[in-house]
């Protein structure tokens, strides 16, 4: 098989060929969705019987859901009976057995990314369980881990070995009634991240994950969960990528994170999932549902993302703040080039007293992009004395690309003190010239004013990312002016 | 050094210099006066490559090379350099990011290595020791917020780091008290080098009070209509540019 | 509790008992459009806030009315009300009275606003009827008259003219439609009173259509001050050629539940729209203001500020949408709403929108929600004030900010008179 049982179009062509098959120990499922297919998922990943109710549970409810509309976006219709749902690693030979045999095109981007030699193998899907980077980062520093108490493990590893920890905690903040996509998540996830940081406990180190969506295939329906107790303090790395292919190709995936009191998380995306080629074939659709409940009082979580990748980004990572002086932070820097659409942005719900929020948002659009800021500042009657301060940018590169916001604010305490400010601007000819004069190339100048624009957000990620996000951000924006 | 000759430019169809000619060699200082609108800031520009304006007719020559073939940032990295009369707000980009990346730009144009963060740092800070700058200009983000007269201040520490061969200073002197003039004109002074042709652009005399120039040319109409030596910044102060358009109707 | 819908049978049967009148086709080709659709409700986006349950059962209830009196509609009596406000703000003054024009005072004035200005009873045209939304449509499916005010180019007015709807709850439904076409050049300043002349409940639903040739500039106050019970829907559409400008001020001050839609369209360069707003909110009113800026073309400008001072259990909601087409370059945008809440009870929503789709643009939006200023507040008491009096002044101050841009000065000091009544209500209330 060198086809990829997840391109949704290669499905329907797919599906004569492999429609009959129904033995669970083959490799792919067929492609369609039903409670058989559930069970299987669930039966192969020999998860505790919970398990099989929860997703179940999550079917039935999905089964009632339409998929929103709402988002500033447009896609042809999904047909959710024609994805395959769940595919066991392939044999090692189908995957590429050196870098020799990858795609060039994709090998020049790592290397503009700077991503050193073995991890361009290793994204490139050449080693054999490349799937999930943290595997490979929890075996190499596990003793040190399991000597501070923390548990870094893929998802389907937690269910069977900590079901208790599993059980409280998943669902818990994005239940599996929440929309559409998580619904879905929860009903058909195959793998993911768990973490948890005992009471006290600083994490040792940063946590990272490399997903990826490519012959692999278990990156497509993941599902983290992060708990930190009390105390605790924990940095976690997310990166996504994904091999260009011509169809289109469905992540919907949940991330959940709960901050007990005095906890804090900090949560790191660089998603860099395949675009689409300039004229808009194939891509990454990414409808992710991440939501953060600072359950304890003077918790602290906070979201930092550089999206420059997806086809389609459907995405709101949010904080609910519950515990007193609670703090929810939003850094987002979202390029969208070509025919790239996003829709993102974040909700931030008080609850809390004199819990706070900032929300720093920087939207990049060129070729014939189009993005949207969607955000809500929501503020409880009993949240005394919190605050939130927002701010929205965008910049536009480019006569045909277009620049969204929608923020709601919705305010039910007079102590409350809410700020929203945004700004939509393009780059000035004045500011090129400028840099021209000073000997500098146009597409430097360019690089170097985004760059500028995207600082504050920068410089809230972790040194490594925030290398490779500048790097990214100058490949995404390639050939954008001109 | 630089040639200009018979220089006709226009902006969306206007014309503005309407045959200039202009001669500068290195080491010398040339002060550019003329009333408003008479052309003089668009000399600045079209000798740097603003697009925005249209040279019809003419050439300029600048060390033998035919400068209206090559793009702004080849003219720079070739040793032009202009002052802005209006500096550039670039919000969040830095200065030392700016100009670490324009010198390293003319190194490489020019076949030399790259100077590191180290050694950039080290020039940068005894340029601005000499300019006497606040070392805290560097990590500014680029003209963002400061004032008039910080803003030229920076576009000489700009000057001192590029080591132009030439050197257009837009206006210099416009928006500054007295303390800020004295002190770009001190750091303009300290750059004065045989090597170096400064070509000053103003409306006033006062500036030529702190840098004397060797030739001072009026400018009316698109053309230069006189030059002289200091002396005439002298009496065109006196005698208000009307003595010059009267005359050169004449 | 189930929200109740507008009843299309009894719309239908009400609307075929009107007499015969030169709106009839208008009306029964509105009544046909409106059938698939039926009030917005709160699943509407634009709507999400606003609920117009109560709206829908006063007309259902008033339908039934009027089909029981076959069409009839009540006559309604002068109040002092109306006297005193023609007396304080110096305009021409036309009074609309349950959507019916008071024939007398059309006569006396047309041909005395102003050399090139004349009004007259609305002949309802095709491109009048452009707007496709329900509460336009329900607006004309019970039209009975309507109101054109008609500018020849280059023409001007020496005072303001003042429209005042006077309505009444003697008849619980009202329509009100006007239009108002402004030539090349042609300068008109107009004062729209909404007041209530009897306290009861009322739902009324207006329509204000002006359209400006190249040029022209209207400066539009709306002065909203509507009894405890009222449900008001207001529209305001305005469409800009070259080099006009419409400046907008607004001042919601009563009503139970109002909703305001304040939606311009520049279609010429060079042209400008100002959007000033107030509201005022105490006990449960329900004010909504939803405005949208379209900058169809470039170079253009438009400004906007609203503010809100909110006490008791007050809900209001600020909605505004700015929108650059492709191509609109030069689009220069300002957009800012600021509220003020005093009572732990009160609830504001609100959401400033820009969506973008050229490049060349500046464009800046901004809300907050907040309170006093405390440096303020103890500044003031350093001088003696009392905390109350500190705090009323700054209320009153920050309100009193919107007063700086009217666009028709007349009305100054009589807003400034209602606003304080209003603002020691609303401070009572909030403390």
């Amino acid at each position: 098989m060198s086809t990829d049982p997840n391109d949704l179009e290669s499905l329907v062509n797919r599906r004569y060929e492999h429609g009959f098959v129904t033995d669970i120990e083959s490799e792919t499922l067929p492609p369609g969705l039903n409670e058989d297919v559930i069970r299987a998922i669930s039966a192969r990943k020999k998860e505790p019987e919970f398990m099989l109710d929860w997703r179940l549970k999550a079917y039935r409810h999905w089964l009632t859901l339409q998929e929103p509309e709402w988002a500033h976006v447009h896609y042809p219709q999904i047909d959710y009976q024609d994805i395959s749902y769940f595919s066991a690693p392939k044999s090692d030979d189908d995957r590429p057995k050196s870098l020799d045999e990858v795609d060039p095109k994709l090998l020049e981007t790592y290397e503009k990314l700077g991503i050193p030699l073995h991890e361009r193998a290793r994204l490139a899907g050449v080693a054999v369980d490349a799937v999930f980077d943290s595997v490979s980062v929890a075996t190499t520093f596990k003793d040190k881990l399991h000597d501070a108490g923390v548990i870094f493990c893929p998802f389907s590893e937690a269910v069977i070995k900590h079901p208790d920890l599993v059980k409280k905690y998943l669902g818990s903040v994005v239940p599996h009634r929440d929309n559409f996509f998580a619904a879905l998540n929860s009903a058909v996830f195959t793998d993911g991240s768990f973490v948890y940081i005992p009471k006290g406990v600083r994490c040792p180190m940063e946590l990272s994950t490399y997903f990826r969506i490519n012959a692999a295939n278990t990156g497509q329906f993941e599902r983290t969960l992060i708990v930190a107790e009390e105390g605790s303090h924990v940095s976690y790395l997310e990166g996504c990528t994904a091999p260009m292919r011509d169809e289109n190709q469905l992540h919907a995936a949940v991330v959940e994170l709960v901050a007990m009191k005095d906890a804090e998380i900090k949560y790191s995306t660089v998603q860099n999932w395949y675009p689409g080629d300039e004229n808009g074939k194939g891509g990454i659709y990414n409808f992710v549902t991440k939501r953060g409940d600072c359950r304890g009082d003077n918790s602290r979580i906070s979201w930092t993302q550089v999206e420059t990748g997806s086809a389609i980004t459907w995405k709101y990572p949010s904080c609910i703040l519950r515990g007193e002086n609670s703090v929810g932070e939003f850094y987002s820097v979202a390029v969208t080039n070509n025919m790239q659409q996003a829709d993102t942005g974040t909700k931030m719900i008080h609850i809390g007293k004199n819990s706070s929020s900032t929300i720093v948002s920087k939207g990049i659009s060129a070729g014939r992009a189009q993005q949207s800021y969607r955000g809500l500042v929501k503020v409880m009657p009993q949240a005394d004395g919190a605050r939130n301060h927002t701010q929205c940018d965008s910049l536009l590169i480019g006569k045909n690309c277009g620049a969204h916001t929608f923020p709601y604010m919705e305010v039910k305490n007079p102590s409350a003190k809410v700020e929203h400010e945004a700004t939509t601007s393009r780059i000035s000819e004045n500011q090129l010239f400028y840099c021209r004069q000073r000997g500098i190339s146009e597409e430097d100048a360019v690089n170097m004013i985004v760059n500028g624009f995207c600082k504050e957000v920068f410089k809230e990620l972790p040194m490594e990312f925030a290398v490779e996000a500048q790097a990214l951000l100058n490949v995404s924006l390639e050939g954008a002016v001109g | 050094m630089l040639e200009v000759k018979n220089l006709k430019a226009s902006i969306v169809g206007k014309e503005i210099l309407s045959g200039l000619n202009l001669s500068v060699a290195a080491g010398e200082v040339h002060a550019i006066m003329g009333p408003n609108g008479s052309g003089k800031s668009t000399l600045a520009q079209v000798i740097a490559g603003q697009t925005d304006y249209e040279v019809t007719d003419g050439s300029v020559e600048f060390l033998g090379k035919d400068l209206l073939e090559l793009e702004t940032e080849e003219r720079a990295r070739e040793g032009i350099f202009l002052g802005f009369q209006y500096p550039v707000e670039i919000p969040g980009v830095n200065n030392a990011y700016l100009l670490k990346a324009a010198v390293n730009a003319k190194r490489k144009h020019h076949g030399l290595s790259e100077i590191d963060a180290f050694e950039f740092l080290k020039l940068a800070r005894e340029k601005m020791a000499m300019l006497g700058m606040d070392q805290s200009f560097l990590n500014r983000g680029v003209n963002e917020g400061f004032s008039g007269g910080e803003k030229k201040r920076n576009e000489i520490l700009q000057m001192a780091m590029l080591e132009p061969l030439l050197a257009i200073l837009d206006e210099t002197d416009s928006g500054l008290d007295i303390d800020a003039l004295k002190a770009v004109a001190n750091g303009v002074n300290s750059l004065r080098d045989p090597e170096r042709a400064i070509v000053l652009v103003t409306h006033y005399q006062r500036l030529l009070d702190y840098i004397e120039p060797d030739y001072v040319h009026v400018l009316s109409g698109g053309r230069i209509v006189r030059s002289g030596d200091k002396s005439l910044a002298l009496e065109l102060e006196e005698r208000g540019y009307e003595w010059v358009r009267e005359a050169a109707n004449a | 509790m189930k929200a109740t819908g507008l009843n299309q049978d009894l719309l239908r049967a009400a609307v075929e008992e009107f007499p015969a009148d030169e709106f009839s086709a208008a009306r029964s080709s509105a009544v046909a459009k409106l059938a698939g659709v039926g009030f917005p409700t709160v699943g509407d986006e634009d709507w999400k806030y606003t609920n117009l349950g109560l709206a829908a059962e006063i007309s259902n209830g008033w339908l039934k009315t009027i089909i029981a009196n076959h069409g009839a509609i009540a006559e309604q009596s002068n109040s002092e009300q109306v006297a005193m406000i023609c007396q304080e703000i110096d305009a021409h003054w036309i009074i609309i009275q349950n959507g019916i024009i008071a024939s007398d005072s059309l006569a006396e004035l047309d041909g005395q606003a102003g050399s090139g200005i004349s009004l007259s009873k609305l002949e309802f045209a095709d491109k009048d009827d452009a707007d496709d939304d329900a509460m336009s449509l329900f607006n004309v499916a019970l039209l009975r008259d309507g109101l054109r005010i008609t500018a020849r180019a280059n023409a001007t007015t020496d005072k303001p003219i003042g429209i005042l709807l006077a309505d009444s709850p003697s008849s619980a439904v009202t329509q009100t439609r006007i239009v108002i076409d402004v030539g090349d050049n042609a300068h008109l300043r107009v004062v729209e009173y909404n007041l209530s002349v009897d306290p009861g409940r009322q739902f009324t639903n207006s329509v204000v259509q002006a359209n400006l040739a190249s040029g022209a500039t209207v400066d539009h106050v709306r002065i909203q001050n509507r009894a405890d019970d009222h449900v008001g829907v207001n529209k305001v559409t305005v469409n800009l050629d070259r080099d006009a400008s419409y400046n907008h001020n607004s001042f919601d001050l009563g009503g139970a539940l109002t909703r305001n839609d304040v939606i311009t369209k520049i279609a010429g360069k060079g042209a400008a729209v100002n959007l000033n707003g107030l509201y005022l909110a105490t006990g449960t009113q329900h004010i909504d203001n939803h405005t949208s800026i379209l900058h169809l073309v470039g170079p253009s400008t438009s400004e906007e500020e609203y503010r809100g001072i909110l006490a008791g259990s007050s809900q209001c909601v600020f909605n505004g949408k700015v929108i650059v087409s492709p191509g609109a370059d030069g689009t220069d945008s300002r957009q800012s709403n600021h509220n003020l809440l005093l009572s732990d009870r009160a609830e504001i929503d609100t959401k400033p929108e820009l969506e973008i789709y050229a490049d060349d643009v500046k464009c800046a939006h901004g809300a907050t929600v907040g309170q006093l200023d405390e440096t303020a507040l103890f500044y003031l008491r350093t001088r003696g004030l009392g905390m109350d009096e500190a705090r009323k002044m700054i209320t009153r101050a920050f309100a009193a900010g919107t007063l700086s841009t009217l666009a028709v000065t007349e009305c100054q000091d009589h807003l400034a008179k209602v606003l304080d009544q209003r603002l020691d209500n609303l401070i009572g209330d909030g403390q």
